[in-house]
């Protein structure tokens, strides 16, 4: 039988994990929610350029950053699967592009050749800053380009490191706030420099 | 002849709860029965709570698997890694499509049907849309007018629950309306620049089947501001078969609910002129099954209830069951939208919102009423939308990296005006379902066909929304980002109606004005099916008024032996 919640029984400022919430709202014991599937092979190498791309792009502040929060296996997993169409097959491929053999872009291959061209060498031998000066022009390139020439592969990396990262439960409940259960409307509250927004404001995330 | 039960209806939705409802709190013994799983309310709801870092594809959801097995669900703003299990699985439930159409059909088969994944927002329709057909006759006129539903309108807002602010308003008449939601900074000044400005038009809060007060005596708690409706709400604060209606039927005692069998036919009696019962093939074991009942009410959704009636062809109606007419199955209708402006709103940067708010405002009509003053057309088209505020994913689209980046992302961004168009689809003869002669699904009955396309009135009317959009969004000091006067594809309303019309006459309409069909008298279709006309309004109120008017009408009939 159905039974009433309310807003005290979850009540927004006991801090409460979905799945214990699920348990809690439906007086069923916390379990798995989904299996995760596994996470497809990346090389060695490429997995590290791709953490250090990660932690380049969102680094560590005050709350962690995008490698420290595990976005870089969240983001070989999501090219494989097409996120960000990242599986669809590219008729426009500039020379040398890598691809996959169904025709789509090898994104890791790729970064992993950007990389060391931007660091004019082995882009993991270089000190961090370097690190960090070789993605900007590959980042500022990639938004710099014209409309009408094929998209830098670069977008769809960044696109999924910033999924990555602000569906993390670093990047969503401390970066920036996250309440299942808001309970109320507040219409206009005044708005401090520095407020985090909320990760949890899915209308802005799928419009903004 | 005696039955199994007094009344069947088939589906579970919006209006086939509706249904079950009264015709069991009239003392009627109910089967309903539903084509897709069952889903409980609450513990059904599997991926409600979870948190993104819970789900494996962190809610955008497997694409490569949602290519293979949803590429039309996908398109769905609502489908995701939490709802697609309240979506069909395309490749199991296929449709064709007659040349030239583009049509995403959007589906949920399952108990509470989509009820479950609806927009929520409940409108009553007024003269001006009743009275369209009439007007500039184009389709059949209708046979009720506002008057005739008025009351029900009533009796099913003071159930549902909607919130909403009365306005007074012609062309949107108030309801029984819960307190309103509030807008926010940026929609108050706009409802104020335009109301000075252009005193016709209206920004208002959205009426929304969404509890502002909760109602324990059904079990129902009022909205929780979490705005994830269609993953399915635990507190009941949304309408849904789960939360409302079927609770309400399970009470009676009198209801039974039977699962995973897709209704094949109805059995109709040429002697009689009845319908007997409905025979239907259980999805998982493909076994046949029966029952009869003193009444059928059709419920199945638009187009799966004309399925049915084209399907229950038989000897005696060779075309078709209640088809004497010959126009089951055509002027379907669904409305032409887009994104008619998008705009930055500067100017709003100390404020913010804090909560979910799970509708968003609307600008009814206000072209085409007492004089006909729409370019190019002569129905009307209305806006829904609403103000937000940008969150991380502008991180995505603009250059930038590091820890100041990171920062600036941090806060809100700038907020953002959306107008979404939807204007009346216009009846038309050509736009029509039919049964795919050649291929079939899997539990061996024919594909649906669905042949559509939007006119030159639709288009007139979304080239004039555009411009207006874009004027107004300007003139409150927004920088317009995008907007389109171009339809999407068919279906994309997900508001697909028609194909069982109600008129006057039997010559040329399916059904009479209590939606019951003018060759059957103890047939009822109460779901979209019977509009005839689209108004610009969401449909939804007024189906599931249209169903409690049925049921009051059909039950005084059977008490008078007269069915």
């Amino acid at each position: 039988m159905s039974r009433i919640l309310s807003a005290g029984e979850a009540n927004r400022r006991d801090f409460l994990s979905g799945a214990a919430l699920l348990a809690l709202a439906l007086g069923l014991p916390a379990g798995a929610l989904a299996a995760t599937p596994a996470i497809p092979a990346a090389s060695p190498r490429q997995h590290q350029m791709l953490a250090a791309a990660s932690q380049i792009a969102i680094p560590r502040t005050d709350t962690p950053g995008a490698a420290d929060a595990g976005v870089p296996d969240f983001v070989v997993l999501a090219l494989d699967h097409g996120l960000e169409d990242a599986r669809r097959p590219v008729t426009n491929a500039p020379k040398g592009m890598p691809l996959r053999a169904d025709g789509s872009i090898d994104h890791l291959r790729w970064l992993e050749l950007a990389l060391d061209t931007a660091a004019g060498g082995d882009f993991l031998a270089l000190a961090a800053p370097r690190q960090a000066e070789a993605l900007a022009r590959i980042d500022t390139a990639a938004f710099a380009a014209p409309r009408d020439a094929p998209p830098s592969p670069w977008l769809t990396i960044k696109a999924l490191i910033y999924i990555g990262y602000y569906t993390s439960e670093a990047g969503g409940s401390q970066e920036l706030r996250y309440e299942l259960v808001p309970g109320q409307f507040e219409p206009d509250a005044p708005l401090h420099p520095g407020d985090r927004a909320f990760s949890s404001d899915w209308t802005a995330i799928d419009f903004g | 002849m005696t039955h199994d039960f007094d009344a069947i209806v088939v589906g579970s939705g919006i209006t086939g709860g509706w249904a079950a409802k009264e015709l069991t709190e009239a003392g009627l013994k109910v089967l309903m029965i539903e084509r897709g799983r069952q889903i409980e309310h609450q513990s059904g709801y599997t991926r409600e709570m979870a948190a993104p870092w819970e789900l494996p594809f962190r809610g955008r959801g497997d694409q490569s698997n949602y290519d293979r097995a949803f590429p039309v669900q996908r398109l769905n703003r609502h489908f995701n890694e939490w709802t697609q299990d309240h979506f069909v699985n395309d490749r199991e439930n296929p449709y064709s499509t007659a040349d030239g159409t583009q049509f995403d059909w959007f589906r949920s088969y399952q108990l509470g049907g989509r009820s479950l994944t609806w927009g929520r927002q409940c409108y009553r329709w007024s003269d001006y849309d009743f009275g369209a057909n009439k007007r500039d006759g184009h389709g059949t006129d209708w046979p009720i007018r506002y008057a005739d539903l008025a009351p029900w309108y009533d009796h099913v807002e003071r159930f549902i629950g909607v919130s909403g602010a009365a306005e007074g308003l012609a062309q949107l008449p108030d309801g029984q309306f819960q307190p309103p939601m509030a807008m926010n900074a940026v929609e108050v000044a706009l409802r104020k620049h335009i109301g000075t400005h252009w005193p016709e038009r209206v920004v208002t809060i959205g009426r929304t089947a969404n509890l502002t007060e909760a109602k324990p005596d059904e079990g129902r708690a009022n909205c929780q501001y979490r705005s994830i409706c269609a993953r399915g709400c635990s507190f009941g604060a949304y309408f849904s078969t789960q939360s409302s209606t079927l609770p309400a039927a399970m009470k009676t005692g009198r209801l039974t609910v039977l699962t995973d069998k897709v209704v094949e036919r109805i059995d109709y009696d040429p002697v009689t002129r009845r319908v007997t019962g409905v025979r239907w093939v259980d999805t998982k074991t493909k076994q046949a099954g029966q029952a009869t009942a003193r009444m059928v009410f059709l419920n199945a959704g638009a187009f799966n209830s004309v399925h049915v009636l084209l399907n229950s062809a038989s000897e005696a109606m060779p075309n078709g069951l209640a088809n004497s007419s010959g126009v089951l199955g055509t002027h379907i209708m669904d409305h032409p939208n887009t994104v008619a402006a998008a705009a930055t709103m500067p100017g709003f940067e100390q404020h913010t919102m804090v909560g979910n708010r799970p509708t968003g405002v609307v600008i009814p009509r206000f072209r085409n009423m007492d004089k006909l003053d729409g370019i190019g057309h002569t129905r009307g088209f209305s806006y829904q939308g609403g103000a937000l505020q940008s969150n991380w994913t502008r991180g995505q689209r603009q250059p930038g990296l590091g820890a100041d980046n990171k920062n600036a992302i941090r806060s809100p961004g700038e907020w953002r005006m959306v107008l979404v168009v939807f204007a009346d689809s216009m009846p038309r003869a050509s736009n029509r379902l039919t049964l795919d002669r050649r291929r079939t699904d899997a539990n061996g009955l024919p594909l649906l066909n669905i042949a559509f396309a939007h006119g030159k009135e639709e288009h007139a009317a979304l080239a004039e929304a555009h411009a207006l959009a874009v004027e107004m969004l300007e003139s409150a000091g927004g920088k317009v980002l995008f907007g389109s006067d171009q339809p999407g594809h068919g279906g994309t309303a997900i508001h697909e109606m028609g194909g069982a019309r109600m008129g006057h006459d039997p010559a040329t309409s399916v059904l009479n004005k209590w939606s019951q069909a003018h060759d059957v008298r103890n047939l009822f279709v109460t779901d979209g099916a019977q509009m005839s006309s689209s108004a610009s309004q969401n449909p939804s109120l007024t189906y599931m008024a249209l169903t409690a008017r049925a049921v009051d009408h059909a039950v005084a009939l059977a008490r008078q032996n007269s069915l």
